[in-house]
């Protein structure tokens, strides 16, 4: 081959896990939700895949999508603006045959036609709740070399609390065959947890979706995955790398605050593989005199004159002269005014916090939401 | 039909600026964190509504080319017009390199044709500023001008230093004298004329005609046109603009981004500043870092100290390292206890440990001779060794050696 190219196509959800965070997603999906002082969430699953060769993705959205059409436009900033493939945005559609998806196999059904018609031989799908540097590449050789129907992707983790009633957990036998699949798994220690990221050929997909719909099956792992193990050789693959998982506002901070340690930021920025996002040409940050700012993660366009410590601050963030900001996650173009006090705060896009104002938690985050004025 | 396009001059060496143009050219030069000089123009031409741009490129192109690409950042991919980069060409009859600013644009009447323009801007691609050139155009049109050029005031003291011209108080220029001994005027040419496009186009075949010429815009053509009473005003300018072709001027440039009292907001949203993005994730500041007064942009890495400087992208500072009144740019690393004082450190640079590159006017042996130390592209400055004020380091130096 003349081109590194994966001869596989990638499907996006950008929805799934919306209702882990309610917060953040009022306004945007899970996929456009801001991370890492520059990202939305989409941006690792996108890139990754751009990363490793894909170049034909399909992004299937349920609701609440104008953020993150917005934030894709023609997928050039991810190199994705082609006339063969590239990306493709699924809007929602609802009619007579079609209601509002709920499960993967619903979603896919949708795109079922448009599948078929594509020239790769392997499917993809990924959700976007967890950040890292994941490489397609190998789990495509690895998928290949198994000999697998299906393989998919865990982690050895403890559940996240408020993920215990929305998640998938594995068995594999000392082969890596996954011989069980628990759906909304409670137990308490390390467990396989699904990341939600598979392989298959196309045309098993097709055939798996056109068969689920005509016996009515909504959920792909529950419904065609979990009932056909024995039919099918589904492979799990281990992913032990760096992630950050959103499963809740706390997370959300939590995530944030680890890239503060150097160790895990080149781990999740990894440099053979950048990961992109919408330019938004802002300046470089400007750092005053008489400011402070300590172990903080700082995109660019941000004005700093007063104390910042421990934070992720995103684009745009004006900090103002006296004022004290710890232990924060500050979106886009935030301002913080003169004398104000924050600690555990996030704020959501266009935030201003005002003058003098004090809003500290010692632990858990107070939240303020997207264009609020406190 | 375009009814304005520009045409930007990159041709030039930038000699004077001699470590940073080793392998590129003056106009792709960093500046300012996160941009290139050339951008200033170009994201002036977008913000007025200029949508085809010609570069026109001569010396080490490949850097600037690259830079430019389809001209997408600075939204110049266009269908019709866009930016297209204009090296010298062979044809039929032979090739010329171009031989002067306005043999340059002679050589691309073909490009320019293509257009129909009714007026075309002459841009160099080395200074830092901002202007609206469309108000620029309409003060042209309503002098109904055949070349308007663009002029500031500037101290009478250095009024010898720029091409000056004496204009009456309508504007229309009545005299033009290139670097003065005795100024007339202080109003200093900024090197930005608007043509109307018949007028250039004749003055330039007379031009290329003549084998006397120096084939330069402000040698030849301004005199020419002037001579043969022409209409020619003077649009004057006020804000902040600077020739960067010396490396003091690219130093004080530099630093006047740090200078609330100066007018040269790179952040303003209203006239952006385009550049290509370097794509890394936000800048780190340790806990033990101390950062001033200082611009800093995507995947840096400051553990130490960093005072009045500007780090561009990926720059790392080690701890207990300090960088103060210095220019950092893409990619260099300073490492643990380096010292680095009035300087420009270009691109990829490696300052090692304990390293001391320049110093204050005040640490200087002799002051006299103290001035912007200089190290070149991709330089390693060795492990404890010390490079002094005024310094131009084009080559390694070893652990331990001194270099002034």
């Amino acid at each position: 081959m003349v081109n590194v190219n994966a001869n596989a196509l990638g499907i996006i959800f950008p929805n799934s896990y919306d209702n882990l965070v309610p917060e953040l997603v009022q306004k945007r999906t899970m996929a456009s939700v801001p991370f890492a002082s520059r990202y939305r969430m989409i941006d690792f699953t996108l890139s990754a895949m751009v990363n490793a060769g894909i170049d034909n993705v399909t992004v299937v959205t349920r609701e609440n999508y104008y953020s993150l059409m917005d934030h894709l436009g023609s997928g050039r900033e991810w190199d994705l603006a082609r006339k063969r493939g590239g990306l493709t945005i699924i809007p929602p559609y609802a009619q007579a045959r079609n209601k509002l998806y709920h499960g993967r196999v619903e979603a896919l059904s949708g795109i079922v036609g448009m599948l078929e018609k594509q020239k790769e031989k392997y499917v993809i799908i990924s959700d976007c709740n967890v950040a890292c540097s994941f490489d397609y590449a190998a789990f495509i050789d690895a998928h290949v070399a198994s000999g697998a129907d299906v393989s998919m992707v865990y982690e050895r983790t403890v559940i996240p609390e408020a993920a215990k009633a929305d998640n998938y957990t594995l068995t594999v036998d000392e082969d890596g065959r996954v011989t069980e699949i628990l759906t909304n798994d409670y137990r308490n220690g390390v467990q396989n947890l699904s990341m939600n990221i598979y392989i298959m050929e196309r045309e098993t997909l097709v055939t798996m979706v056109k068969d689920a719909m005509v016996r009515n099956l909504v959920y792909f792992e529950r419904d065609i995955l979990a009932r056909n193990l024995q039919l099918l050789h589904v492979q799990g693959y281990e992913y032990e790398g760096y992630r950050a998982r959103i499963s809740d506002l706390k997370s959300y901070f939590d995530e944030n605050m680890r890239l503060l340690d150097p160790a895990n930021l080149a781990q999740l920025f990894v440099e053979k593989r950048p990961v992109y996002t919408k330019i938004r040409d802002d300046a470089p940050t400007c750092y005053m005199a008489g400011s402070s700012v300590k172990n903080s993660l700082v995109a660019d366009g941000c004005v700093l004159e007063g104390e910042v410590e421990n934070c992720v601050l995103f684009r745009g963030v004006k900090i103002a002269a006296g004022a004290k900001v710890k232990n924060c996650v500050l979106m886009q173009d935030t301002v913080v005014e003169a004398g104000a006090e924050l600690d555990h705060v996030v704020t959501d896009k266009n935030v201003t916090i005002t003058e003098g104002k004090k809003l500290t938690s010692d632990s858990f985050p107070v939240y303020v939401g997207k264009g609020h004025k406190v | 039909m375009k009814e304005c396009i520009a045409m930007l001059l990159a041709g030039g060496q930038g000699s004077r600026l001699y470590a940073l143009t080793q392998r590129l050219a003056k106009p792709a030069v960093p500046f300012g964190g996160k941009y290139r000089i050339i951008d200033f123009p170009l994201s002036n031409c977008v913000n007025s509504g200029i949508d085809t741009v010609g570069i026109l490129t001569q010396y080490q192109p490949l850097v600037l080319n690259e830079y430019i690409g389809n001209g997408q950042p600075w939204d110049l991919d266009r269908l019709y017009g866009g930016v297209h980069v204009l090296p010298p060409y062979q044809t039929a009859t032979g090739s010329d390199w171009y031989k002067g600013t306005a043999n340059a644009i002679y050589q691309n009447i073909n490009f320019i044709e293509r257009y129909e323009p009714e007026y075309v801007v002459i841009l160099s691609g080395d200074h830092i500023y901002k202007m609206d050139y469309s108000k620029m155009l309409e003060f042209h049109k309503a002098h109904n001008a055949d070349c308007t050029i663009a002029v500031m005031e500037v101290p009478w003291e250095e009024a010898s230093r720029f091409g000056i011209m004496t204009a009456d108080e309508e504007g229309t220029i009545t005299r033009f004298q290139e670097k003065p001994k005795n100024p007339e005027s202080n109003l200093a040419s900024m090197g930005i004329y608007i043509f109307t496009w018949t007028k250039l186009r004749k003055y330039l075949a007379e031009d290329e005609a003549d084998p006397a010429s120096d084939n330069d815009f402000g040698k030849n053509i301004i005199p020419n046109m002037l001579a043969a009473n022409e209409h020619m005003v003077a649009y004057p300018f006020e804000g902040y603009w600077k020739d960067v072709g010396t490396i003091d001027s690219l130093w004080e440039a530099n630093m006047d981004l740090l200078d609330p009292n100066v007018a040269l907001n790179v952040g303003d949203d209203d006239w952006r500043i385009y550049s290509r993005n370097s794509g890394m994730p936000g800048h780190y500041i340790g806990t033990d870092a101390d950062v001033q007064n200082s611009m800093i942009t995507e995947g840096c890495q400051v553990h130490g100290k960093v005072e009045k400087s500007v780090l561009f992208a990926g720059v790392k500072v080690g701890a207990g390292a300090v960088v103060e009144e210095s220019i950092v740019m893409p990619g260099a690393v300073i490492e643990e206890g380096a010292h680095v004082s009035y300087a420009i450190v270009a691109e990829n640079v490696v300052v090692k440990k304990d390293a001391v590159v320049g110093c204050t006017k005040e640490q200087a042996e002799e002051p006299d001779k103290w001035g912007i130390a200089v190290i070149g592209e991709g330089v390693t400055i060795g492990v404890g060794a010390k490079v002094g004020p005024k310094a131009m380091v084009v080559k390694n130096v070893e652990d331990g050696d001194n270099q002034w």
